[in-house]
């Protein structure tokens, strides 16, 4: 069966990249269109134009803080979760290394490339950088504990892998590096607002938060930071956001955060059980129709919007291509444009096959179960033919 | 539209260069359904380009495919098609030029990769067809398809499509074989393409340094023969003087070959089993006919006697010849007058008038003749 039309936003395509990106619920840009139009003043002017504009912004910072179970104090607006993760690696690094000469950064080797490229920097500017690595899919620990012995500058682990959606243990890893007096920065973006964090708090010390997932803005995150470490800031201006993050701020960006965060992490438990249902149901159609199918991280622990499969014999590019002509947005690993087809470490650590095909389907609003029977013979069908093509 | 004006779902390998972006436009303007796509035929991070090297096949390339993709409104992917493009062009260019051939990596991938390669994964998408910025035509108004050169005597291609599965010349489009150059640019410009004044490319795209023999040092051993010292001899077998390996020596070329003799030198042969590089006066590179294997016809074979013209070298003039023998993998050809630099590992592209009826790999030559004649300076064929 041959598609016919390419259905781009059509009625009949069918969005499967949430980890990518999600659309603006119309509550958060409803709040966001108020605030640019009525309350645009400068939050740092103090006349009644910017005395408004900096009520918003502030109930922006509480309502993001009681999201997370955080004071109000350590919610720093950025531009976005890259922001967030170079200023805690970054940020931490230079501070450690303006006070000893050398900074030692430990990151688990699944990072982001916000949070890998950023220890990469730091090693330019003549740091370390020690990555923990994974045995069969389970956070090395003891390599974990080895290294905190050598006093890292800041230790970060991403909450959930965005390739595969495999959880890490994050509330054990904070112990670690609590007993070893180590900042932990963990990535958040992929986990807050996506399943139901600890009701105890925050564990570690710094924490990146993103809109854009959450069906709030791009352009918006923000970087939690719970303990007195000393951070440099990566940009110099008029010191705004405790001079962490210089710059007029973004009120509507803020706005459309808190709003955003705060339903998802109300719908949290609601929708993680329903997304946790349709993947599974998607997974055991796939994993019945589609032979040589392998399900990413299966039977480790996963976050509930993220499937990651592996096909053997097929390759990713023709595959996506064939499921996008047919009007399933789908991707590869992630989104992000590196222009390498070199394997991808989250998925090597899981035990991944070069020769086969990554696809990642990722769920949220705009999925429900009656799009299961549809998604799993489109991805059969897509498969089937890329297949044919495989270079012997 | 060739004679087909039905709108249909077409393929359009884009390189990021001025052509191809030109010609996935056109099919736009005319009406079709048309998905972008561009080829990832080699991993960029084994060799080291220096950054911002602009070749048509580089990332750079992708990079500016995606933009023409954008500006028209189409959609654009890219395929990673590196074990075949190695299998196919880059393992056989060092396999000829380790035989102390010259190959024409452009024909193998036009031959394999760029079109049927493309067309498989064109399949998957549900395209009817493939297009490509080539400058040749397709004519389809007789009954049957055939493959007519360029309409641009300057830009023609098809020097460089005559190894083209028969099977698929009906599937394929070529908007760009009624224009000129020049004219392309123009409408780049107007349709606002980012790619308008993009220089061409003029580097094969896996050796974007142009520095070949580099290229081959680090994909042979380096005891391989090829680039191994060896001599320098005359026709009659006395030695001259030292190389220092037989592959960086093209049949026809001038240069290199060291002064101090009598009268200019060119390099009539290479024995790879000797290692030596046999050089001689100008007039001895003329040639009576030629040996052609790996044979491809676009038509049925014509039977032997038929008159026809042949394409030595891309950008050298057609010469009549007359096929004397033809096999099912190789044939012999002479010229109607003798041919100079004739380049074992070159195409020899066959023509009646501008069709192309087919070709095949120079393997060596036959006849040679005495006649002094006009030779050109000879170089190694630009890419496309």
């Amino acid at each position: 069966m041959l598609p016919n039309t390419p259905m781009h936003h059509d009625s009949q395509a069918i969005y499967l990249d949430h980890a990518a990106t999600t659309p603006v619920r119309p509550e958060v840009a409803a709040a966001m269109a108020t605030c640019v139009i009525e309350d645009f003043g400068n939050p740092s002017s103090r006349h009644t134009w910017g005395r408004s504009a900096r009520s918003r912004l502030e109930e922006a910072r509480e309502r993001v803080a009681a999201s997370l179970g955080v004071s109000a104090a350590t919610v720093h607006f950025t531009r976005g979760g890259t922001e967030s993760d170079n200023l805690a690696v970054l940020g931490r690094a230079r501070s450690v290394a303006a006070a000893t000469g050398s900074a030692h950064v430990v990151t688990s080797s699944i990072e982001h490339p916000a949070v890998l490229e950023a220890a990469h920097q730091a090693v330019r500017e003549g740091g370390t950088h020690t990555v923990v690595g994974f045995d069969q899919g389970a956070f090395d620990m003891d390599a974990l504990r080895r290294v905190l012995r050598e006093r890292p500058a800041v230790v970060s682990c991403m909450w959930v892998n965005n390739e595969t959606g495999i959880v890490l243990p994050i509330p054990e890893i904070a112990a670690e590096c609590r007993a070893r007096g180590a900042p932990l920065h963990s990535d958040a973006v992929q986990a807050a607002g996506k399943m139901p964090l600890p009701a105890a708090g925050i564990p570690g010390d710094l924490l990146t938060v993103t809109g854009h997932k959450i069906c709030g803005p791009k352009g918006t995150g923000a970087l939690i930071v719970q303990n007195r470490h000393d951070l440099r800031p990566l940009h110099f201006g008029g010191g705004q956001e405790g001079g962490l993050r210089p710059g007029t701020e973004d009120v509507a960006g803020a706005v459309g955060l808190a709003v955003a965060l705060e339903l998802a992490v109300a719908e949290t438990s609601t929708e993680s059980a329903r997304l946790t249902t349709l993947r599974e149901e998607i997974e055991t159609g796939l994993v019945n129709s589609v032979p040589g199918l392998r399900v990413n991280g299966r039977g480790l622990p996963r976050a509930p919007h993220i499937l990651s499969l592996s096909i053997q014999g097929a390759d990713s590019d023709t595959l996506l291509a064939a499921l996008d002509t047919c009007g399933i947005a789908a991707s590869g690993g992630s989104a992000c444009a590196s222009g390498s087809s070199a394997m991808s470490p989250s998925l090597a650590v899981l035990g991944f096959d070069a020769a086969s095909a990554a696809l990642r389907l990722s769920f949220g609003r705009l999925n429900s179960r009656d799009q299961v029977g549809r998604i799993v013979a489109a991805v059969t069908s897509a498969v089937e033919r890329t297949r044919a093509l495989v270079v012997s | 539209m060739n004679g087909r004006s039905a709108r249909q779902r077409i393929l359009v390998a884009m390189s990021g260069g001025v052509d191809s972006s030109v010609a996935a436009a056109m099919l736009v303007d005319a009406g079709h359904e048309v998905i972008g796509a561009t080829m990832k035929t080699f991993c960029y991070g084994d060799e080291e380009v220096a950054v911002g090297t602009r070749t048509c096949c580089g990332l750079d390339g992708i990079q500016d495919a995606k933009a023409v993709a954008d500006r028209l409104g189409i959609p654009h992917y890219v395929f990673d098609v590196e074990r075949e493009f190695t299998r196919d062009v880059i393992d056989d260019f060092v396999s000829e030029y380790s035989r102390g051939r010259t190959p024409n990596p452009c024909v193998r991938c036009n031959s394999n990769t760029k079109f049927r390669d493309l067309f498989r994964r064109g399949r998957v998408l549900g395209c009817d067809g493939v297009a490509s910025g080539h400058y040749v035509r397709i004519d389809r108004d007789a009954g049957e398809t055939r493959l007519l050169r360029g309409l641009d005597s300057a830009k023609d291609q098809s020097y460089f499509l005559w190894g083209l599965p028969s099977g698929l010349l009906d599937r394929l489009h070529f908007p760009l074989g009624a224009l000129t150059k020049a004219e392309v640019r123009s409408r780049a410009r107007e349709m606002g393409l980012v790619t308008a004044d993009k220089p061409e490319s003029q580097e094969i795209c896996f050796v974007p340094t142009g520095d070949y023999r580099d290229f081959l040092a680090r994909k042979l051993l380096p005891i391989h023969p090829a680039l191994l010292p060896g001599a320098i001899v005359d026709h009659r077998g006395r030695v001259l003087g030292r190389h220092d390996g037989y592959s960086g020596f093209t049949v026809g070329q001038r240069k290199g070959i060291g002064g101090g003799l009598p009268e200019p030198c060119y390099v009539l042969e290479i024995r790879p089993e000797s290692r030596e590089v046999v050089v001689g006066p100008r007039h001895l590179l003329e040639v009576g006919g030629v040996v052609v294997g790996d044979l491809n016809w676009l038509t049925a074979a014509p039977p032997p006697g038929t008159p026809l013209h042949v394409q030595i070298r891309y950008r050298s003039p057609l010469q009549a010849c007359r096929i004397d023998s033809c096999g099912d993998d190789s044939m012999r050809l002479s010229f109607d007058r003798p041919a100079s630099a004739v380049t074992p590992g070159q195409s020899a592209v066959l023509f009646r008038g501008d069709r192309v009826v087919g070709g095949g790999r120079i393997r060596r030559v036959t006849t040679s003749s005495r006649t002094t004649r006009r030779i050109p300076a000879s170089a190694p064929a630009a890419p496309r």
